[in-house]
């Protein structure tokens, strides 16, 4: 069963019906009763990393959340700032983040920008597979997906990072340790791209 | 590398599709479920739609439709119309619509539009400026309501206001070019363009896959939207709902997208 | 009227789900042995059937002599219009009106192809966009009848639009892709019904409609074959009729010409139709098309029986996709798939349930029978 967690923030009705889309069982978590069963977790995110953390915190899902993640290791997939979310702290805030993959989210410089709107990174852009991740089979390099953030994850290790893209910079896309799993883009978005790498995360 | 977007925008009037001319003469398109399910079937960057009803007729967003277009969007969707409260566009948001779009809202009452961008993020409120050049000098002047209503602010010095206030995008949309097909108003643009760093998407006057190059080529990373565009076809005005295959997407890019 | 078993025509995939079905002592039905008397001794597609063809173009650029257009063509994205549009410009260099009418239901693949078509060919389409709310409480009306003939309402727009054009633009010749090839057993009556029966329509629409309907384009058969065909002069022609035409050929030189692209099944260019004829008429009436599609191909030597066997052991619709179309469908149509399955269970009717003028129309058949005026022999009931 994949459990979307619904703590105030991101579509989660897109998810939802991408899932139902699939023939997948999937489920809403609005509070830790609903977390119990989940056999894999969405973790959406749209708007400020602050705002996130708090309204997460907030929830009354983060103990089992953790609980869920990191002993019982199921996967769980962050979008946008649910990715951010997965490092320990954000250039966009003050919060700790949940600490998850080791990393921290940087703000692009607009030094690199080429265009004259640099914030945010919005509209289509490719993404390359790197380091054979399961999620991204099947999705060829260059293929194209949504995007709207002004921060990115910088992950410690290379090999946590799972796809790169290049906006200015070459920056991470996409991260996995284990069972976690983060992406910047929004696949619920991103037509049949988004529903390839969605499909990858239920196969898991 | 990132792309510019093309967009294309529906208006809905009395449940239906239409496109009018210079917002007038609305001519019927269609139903709009199955229309938004062509685009999505089409891959489209993005959709915006509009119902250009709510407001001037002051009723409440019509949610059931909003949800069944939500429904068929597995891309960005943009919806405007009637947007008022915070709450509306809450409810909005939780169908599953990823931005709003508002017109007179900004005009008559910016703080909430401030609280909408507070509460869900800059990034999901876009503001929508309907532009007509009006008096002896052929000024631009602010509409709304259809551009039945001139507010009298110069749209540049709006669009800063807009800017400072926190929303996530602007929409540039000239009712003069609006239905016309001969071309965007590049003056209009480049007059905003030039004072504005958040994103920006113009609307009104496409005909022409070239005349969205024409700004591309000029302003790089923006959006491009068209009516009239990718609902008619031919000199008779035949309906018929089109957009750029990828191939032809590259091509335009490859001419006219140059960083 | 006592019930028949079960029986299949030993030549043809034709059933007793056609209740007017008559097998001889082979086990060979009704409808083969038509083909054979009635459709194959006057389909040429030799050089006789060149000959008419020749004549025929010949006429239709005669009588458009000084005018815009020489003919009409409904285009409706589908493999027969396409290929006919295909034929009649490069082909027979004729100067066709090209229109399309827009129920609500096109598929995407329906406007690609109409889009590709029209562009490589260079020519201006005209379009009829029907009223969405009103075709919707019409298509709601004919649910409510609980009758097998849903599509009504898309087909009658259709024929209704095509004489429209063809009287406004003083066009003589309307160019239909209908052909024996693919389509020489005809549908059974009990499935699907006249579409110009105005009595029957407005019995319907008197019981079951909702709101005024005032845009959508209605006539009458009165108008089309009699008022239009005899006083004014306008003509359908099948030019596909005269020459050899295969179905794979036609769509492989489409494909190849215009990057035009199939369909899984005829008629699916409409999302509608493709739900009505392979879901809603095989489940709840147990009519399935294909059957007399297939019959089509088999007496034309175009598929074989085993494969047609072999194709309708499977449905008619896509399993995986059915549950998502049936969401779909009722809501485009303004009620819950529950509403929908309802429909699906209430007493089922036939058009003689409801006012008509079947009489009339066989009749009028006979009469243009006899007088050699048509030549498709419409079944005996």
């Amino acid at each position: 069963m994949i459990t979307i967690i619904d703590y105030g923030l991101g579509n989660i009705r897109a998810f939802q019906r991408v899932f139902e889309h699939l023939k997948v069982e999937v489920s809403i978590a609005t509070c830790a009763d609903d977390l119990v069963s989940a056999t894999k977790l969405i973790l959406p995110g749209v708007g400020a990393f602050d705002y996130a953390m708090t309204c997460l915190n907030h929830s009354g899902m983060r103990e089992l959340l953790e609980k869920k993640v990191l002993s019982e290791k199921i996967p769980v997939l962050g979008v946008c700032v649910g990715m951010q979310m997965l490092a320990s702290k954000s250039d966009e805030g003050v919060l700790p983040g949940l600490g998850w993959i080791e990393g921290s989210v940087k703000r692009f410089n607009p030094e690199t920008i080429p265009f004259k709107t640099r914030f945010p990174h919005m509209g289509w852009n490719s993404v390359i597979p790197v380091n054979h991740s399961p999620l991204m089979n099947g999705i060829q390099s260059d293929s194209r997906f949504y995007f709207l953030h002004s921060y990115y994850f910088e992950a410690v290790h290379p090999g946590h990072t799972i796809a790169t893209t290049i906006y200015g910079a070459k920056f991470c896309s996409a991260v996995q340790r284990e069972n976690i799993f983060g992406v910047q883009f929004h696949p619920e978005k991103s037509h049949s791209n988004g529903v390839k790498l969605l499909h990858n995360f239920a196969n898991l | 590398m990132l792309y510019p977007r093309i967009i294309p925008c529906l208006l809905i009037h009395n449940k239906g599709l239409i496109k009018t001319v210079r917002f007038k003469d609305p001519k019927y398109v269609g139903d709009p479920i199955n229309a938004v399910k062509i685009f999505n079937e089409k891959e489209v960057d993005e959709l915006i739609v509009l119902d250009i009803d709510a407001s001037v007729e002051q009723r409440e967003p019509d949610y059931k439709l909003i949800e069944h277009l939500a429904a068929e969007c597995r891309m960005p969707l943009c919806y405007g119309g009637g947007i008022k409260t915070v709450e509306q566009a809450q409810r909005i948001f939780n169908l599953g619509i990823e931005k709003i779009a508002v017109s007179s809202l900004a005009v008559e009452q910016p703080g909430i539009v401030a609280e909408i961008a507070r509460r869900v993020g800059n990034q999901s409120v876009v503001v929508v400026m309907d532009v007509k050049k009006t008096g002896l000098r052929n000024r631009y002047e602010l509409f709304t309501h259809n551009a039945n209503k001139g507010r009298g602010l110069d749209p540049v010095k709006f669009a800063v206001q807009m800017q400072d206030l926190g929303i996530g995008e602007l929409v540039i949309n000239s009712v003069d070019q609006d239905g016309m097909m001969t071309g965007y108003d590049h003056k209009l643009i480049d007059a905003v363009k030039e004072v504005i760093t958040i994103p920006v998407t113009v609307m009104g006057g496409a005909g022409s896959l070239q005349d969205m190059g024409e700004v591309i080529r000029k302003h790089s990373i923006i959006g491009v939207a068209a009516g009239s565009l990718f609902v008619f076809k031919g000199k008779y005005k035949a309906v018929l709902i089109s957009y750029p295959t990828p191939e032809v997407k590259e091509a335009v890019f490859k001419e006219y997208f140059h960083p | 009227m006592e019930k028949k078993n079960y029986q299949v025509c030993t030549r043809c995939v034709m059933d007793t789900t056609d209740p007017a079905i008559r097998f001889d002592e082979n086990g060979v039905c009704d409808h083969c042995h038509d083909f054979d008397n009635n459709v194959k001794p006057n389909w040429h597609t030799d050089e006789r059937g060149e000959q008419q063809l020749t004549k025929l173009v010949t006429k239709i650029k005669a009588s458009g002599k000084g005018k815009e257009f020489d003919c009409l063509l409904g285009l409706s994205g589908g493999v027969d219009s396409s290929y006919m549009l295909h034929l009649a410009v490069t082909k027979f260099g004729l100067r066709p009106l090209v229109f399309h009418v827009d129920g609500g239901w096109n598929s995407e693949l329906a406007v690609h192809n109409i889009n590709v078509m029209v562009d490589k060919l260079g020519l201006d389409l005209y379009t009829e966009v029907i009223n969405w709310e009103e075709m919707k409480d019409f298509q709601l009306s004919w649910f409510k009848a609980g009758v097998p003939h849903l599509d009504i309402p898309q087909d009658h727009a259709f024929f209704a639009t095509m004489y429209y054009f063809a009287e406004r633009h003083k066009i003589k010749y309307i160019l239909n892709g209908g052909n024996f090839s693919t389509e020489c057993v005809q549908y059974p009556m009990e499935w699907f019904y006249y579409a110009t029966d105005i009595t029957h329509i407005d019995d319907i629409r008197s019981k079951f409609g909702t709101i005024p309907m005032p845009t959508y384009p209605f006539s009458s058969v009165f108008r089309h074959k009699i008022y239009l065909k005899y006083l004014k002069g306008v003509n359908v022609v099948k030019p596909l009729n005269y020459m050899p035409f295969y179905k794979d050929e036609a769509i492989g030189t489409l494909e190849k010409e215009y990057g035009w692209k199939s369909y899984p099944q005829k008629h699916f260019e409409s999302r509608f139709t493709k739900f009505y004829e392979g879901y809603w008429l095989p489940e709840r009436f147990g009519y399935d098309t294909r059957r007399v599609q297939f019959s089509s191909l088999i007496l034309t030597g175009q598929l074989s029986r085993d494969e047609a066997l072999e194709r309708l052991s499977r449905p008619a619709y896509d399993p995986e996709t059915i549950d998502e179309e049936f969401v779909y469908i009722a809501t485009k149509l303004g009620i819950t798939p529950d509403e929908l399955r309802g429909y699906m269970n209430i007493p089922k009717k036939y058009y003689w349930d409801y006012k008509n003028q079947q009489n009339v129309f066989r009749l009028g058949a006979q009469v243009m029978n006899w007088l050699g005026m048509e030549k498709v022999v419409k079944r005996k009931q």
